[in-house]
């Protein structure tokens, strides 16, 4: 296991919050500070240098977007320290602005998913390296979003699958797991994903990403 | 009681036929003097005598067309004084005496006259002051001078010497003295006065009063060419351009009587259209109700109020409560009933000196007035029924948010934490624990996600924070992207509409989308939301089965909401043909 991830860990309910807390240093994780507010989440941010804030979007004092503004401010004077948005229900449209312009280190989940208690410290883990995490019901709904005609008609409903598995920040091993296919049949997808959305020029990281902006965008 | 009417009317007839033999006989005698003892031309004689006949034809004029306006009276007064003047001139000791005494008299009563115009009374202090003063210089004067008159030559006459019945002691100084100090007095100070308070009143003079006051300004024409007239009289040896001013002058008095006639009868004129009033009113809306009461009494300025009784205020022609005028060049006239006031009148106060012409008006407008009244009333409790509903809208509209953020921070937190807690004990002791416990621990982590779940979806449908945060376009783009149908957003916003609005519009669209998916079986929605002359215009259509019920509760209370905002909710669905919701809501727009 790599040196323990450091996080810190923002949300004003204090039962929910250290029911993460003990999730994530159950995982090996170091949780080095809690916070009900977001100010109280940028000044721990700025004390602490986490890899990683989970941050929930609503918190006092207005109990709005909070969050969203804390997660701005994070990303744009630390970049350095990735962060994982929280929220009870889909508030996709300004998460994904923020997630379109910088999709690494960056993750957006439902609340619900933190008792998909493996999927959730994966989550974590893969967007303190600096990966991608997106809900899938948000991505699905990004999905269902979708009326002009794209590039993205071209792909089969199982390239559509793999790419939505992609776009939720899933690496190829994990959605051979998920779809109980080889790696080797997910790799084929992959890269037809790539031919079709002309992306094969780029290096292999970038166009997984702008394959994922140009699914997210629809 | 016919009877007596009649024979009143008859010995009034009587009355004035004597009294214009009277006035005729007296005006032929006093030319007569003046062209036998003064030694006047016959045509000027005739022109002074003139003015009295003015004064008495139009005194007779004004006094039987109104009756209760003392004006008539006085000016019948003033005629006869102008006409006895005349008998000054008379050699005959008595006749001179008697009437140069009293003569001048006949002056102060032409401007107490006019100041008296048009309500036959002097109201005002200052003017009421002058008159009192007229009549004093007008009497004092002349009869101290008698005291001094020997004979010897007068100031204003034929060298030939008249007798005062009065003489104490002869001095000529002394009559020179008080003729001129009369003249100048008269003719100088007071002239000069009456002139200003002439000026005063038309000043002060709303539209309606200028017009009625018109004869005042031939009226402070007049005097000050008399008063010019007087002067050069008195003071210069050898009158220069005296015949030109005489005439004018003349003209001027013998004018001016039935010019202040004319004055009456034109509010007579008012009165005439007060009577054609009630016929006219049948055919008026409430609306025009103060048009043609300000037209029948001449008075554009004025304003029509109504009484509401229940609220215990004046309100105006839409219902907004009125302040009446307690000063401050405003009067009002209240039009009361059996049952207490209906309405009342905010008008120029020139009204005021005809109270029979307002209350003629207000009578004949008064059926009409409480037809308004009930309309205006009605329409007032609709006000305040719709402003209601809208506060209801809106408390809901609040209660929702409240429960929703209630929710939102505590059951469903809670709800969740505890599933993360046992689902993390789960994991803590897996393997350790009685599977039966397993079991148990699992179903209720997946019991409770589905709460969770539940709540999420039904507090989201309450009020979305998103909408109250960014408005509607980023609510309607979350909330299309949460259908299992593509849906076309399309919006054209001004301005932000104030949350109502913006809360109703976001409820139409989202509970015709949630009746798509449920039963259009569509293939695509479009909603398009468009802001176009203060109304918010949300259209929802899809190409789906068609035949949905707008009765259905969600879309009736959608109705209901929208109404209370005024605004309308249509759906159109013909089976087969796809579900057409619209609905307009109204907006002014919200600062935010």
């Amino acid at each position: 296991m790599d040196s323990a991830l450091r996080v810190v860990v923002a949300d004003d309910s204090v039962l929910l919050r250290e029911g993460i807390v003990r999730l994530l240093e159950d995982a090996g994780m170091e949780v080095v500070a809690q916070s009900a507010t977001a100010d109280g989440l940028l000044r721990s941010v700025v004390a602490h240098r986490p890899d990683v804030a989970v941050v929930d979007i609503r918190m006092p004092p207005t109990h709005t977007d909070e969050g969203i503004r804390a997660a701005e401010q994070i990303r744009q004077r630390h970049p350095e320290t990735a962060v994982l948005l929280l929220s009870q229900v889909i508030e996709a449209q300004r998460v994904m602005a923020l997630f379109q312009e910088r999709p690494e280190g960056f993750g957006y989940l439902l609340k619900d998913r933190v008792l998909e208690l493996d999927d959730f410290v994966e989550a974590v883990r893969r967007v303190a390296r600096g990966g991608t995490a997106i809900d899938p019901e948000v991505v699905s709904a990004l999905m269902g979003r979708r009326t002009e005609p794209s590039a993205l008609d071209d792909l089969t409903p199982r390239e559509r699958e793999v790419l939505g598995l992609m776009a939720e920040g899933r690496s190829n091993q994990a959605i051979c797991r998920k779809l109980f296919v080889s790696p080797k049949t997910v790799e084929s997808h992959v890269n037809s994903i790539f031919v079709k959305l002309r992306l094969l020029a780029e290096p292999d990281d970038h166009r997984r990403v702008l394959a994922v902006l140009a699914f997210l965008r629809g | 009681m016919c009877d007596d009417l009649g024979r009143r009317d008859r010995l009034l007839n009587l009355f004035r036929i004597s009294l214009i033999l009277l006035g005729v006989v007296l005006g032929l005698v006093g030319c007569r003097i003046q062209v036998d003892h003064l030694h006047s031309t016959a045509a000027r004689a005739l022109a002074q005598t003139a003015a009295g006949w003015a004064f008495l034809l139009a005194g007779l004029v004004a006094w039987s067309r109104r009756p209760a306006n003392r004006l008539g009276p006085l000016m019948l007064a003033t005629a006869f004084a102008l006409l006895l003047r005349q008998l000054r001139y008379s050699h005959d000791p008595a006749l001179f005496t008697a009437f140069f005494g009293l003569g001048d008299v006949a002056f102060a009563l032409v401007g107490h006259s006019i100041l008296a115009y048009p309500s036959g009374r002097v109201t005002d202090g200052a003017e009421r002051m002058l008159v009192v003063a007229g009549y004093a210089v007008a009497f004092c004067f002349p009869v101290a001078t008698l005291f001094f008159y020997d004979g010897s030559p007068l100031l204003l006459y034929d060298p030939s010497p008249r007798e005062s019945l009065l003489l104490v002691r002869g001095s000529e100084n002394a009559v020179e003295l008080l003729q001129k100090t009369q003249i100048v007095l008269f003719f100088g100070v007071l002239a000069a006065l009456f002139i200003a308070l002439i000026v005063r009143r038309l000043a002060r003079a709303g539209p309606r009063g200028r017009s009625v006051l018109a004869p005042l300004l031939l009226a402070g024409v007049v005097i000050a060419l008399r008063a010019v007239f007087e002067c050069v009289f008195t003071f210069f040896d050898r009158p220069f351009a005296l015949d030109t001013l005489f005439w004018w002058q003349i003209s001027g008095v013998i004018a001016l009587p039935l010019g202040l006639q004319a004055g009456l009868l034109r509010a007579r004129l008012a009165r005439s259209r007060v009577g054609s009033l009630v016929l006219e009113l049948e055919r008026t809306p409430p609306q025009g109700l103060r048009d043609a009461l300000a037209r029948a009494l001449d008075d554009p300025t004025l304003e029509l109020v109504f009484w509401l009784p229940e609220r215990g205020v004046f309100v105006d022609a839409v219902g907004t409560p009125v302040d009446l005028p307690s000063e401050g060049g405003r009067a009002l006239t209240r039009l009361d009933d059996e049952g207490g006031p209906v309405a009342a009148l905010i008008h120029d106060p020139i009204l005021l000196e005809e109270p029979q012409l307002v209350e003629a008006a207000g009578a004949a407008a008064r059926l009409a007035l409480a037809n308004a009244r009930l309309q205006i009333e009605l329409q007032a409790q609709l006000l305040a029924v719709r402003e209601s509903r809208s506060r209801i809208v809106a408390a809901t509209d609040e209660e929702r948010r409240r429960i929703e953020r209630d929710l939102h921070d505590g059951a469903q937190q809670r709800l969740l934490a505890l599933a993360l807690a046992l689902r993390t004990a789960e994991r803590r002791h897996h393997g350790s624990l009685d599977p039966e416990v397993e079991q148990l621990l699992a179903g209720a982590v997946s019991e409770l996600q589905d709460a969770v779940r539940e709540l999420r979806d039904l507090t989201h449908g309450f009020h979305p924070t998103l909408l109250a945060e960014q408005g509607l376009e980023a609510a309607l783009a979350s909330l299309s992207a949460r259908m299992p149908v593509p849906v076309e957003v399309r919006l054209q916003l001004v301005e932000r509409p104030e949350p109502q609005a913006e809360a109703a519009a976001y409820f139409v669209a989202a509970e015709a989308l949630t009746n798509v998916v449920k039963h259009a079986g569509a293939g695509t929605v479009s909603v398009v939301v468009e802001q176009r002359d203060g109304l918010l215009r949300v259209e929802v259509a899809d190409d789906g089965i068609g035949g949905a019920d707008s009765r259905g509760s969600g879309l009736r209370g959608l109705a209901d909401r929208i109404e209370a905002l005024g605004g309308s909710l249509v759906v159109d669905s013909p089976a087969g043909l796809g579900t057409i919701v619209r609905a307009q809501i109204p907006t002014r727009g919200a600062a935010a």
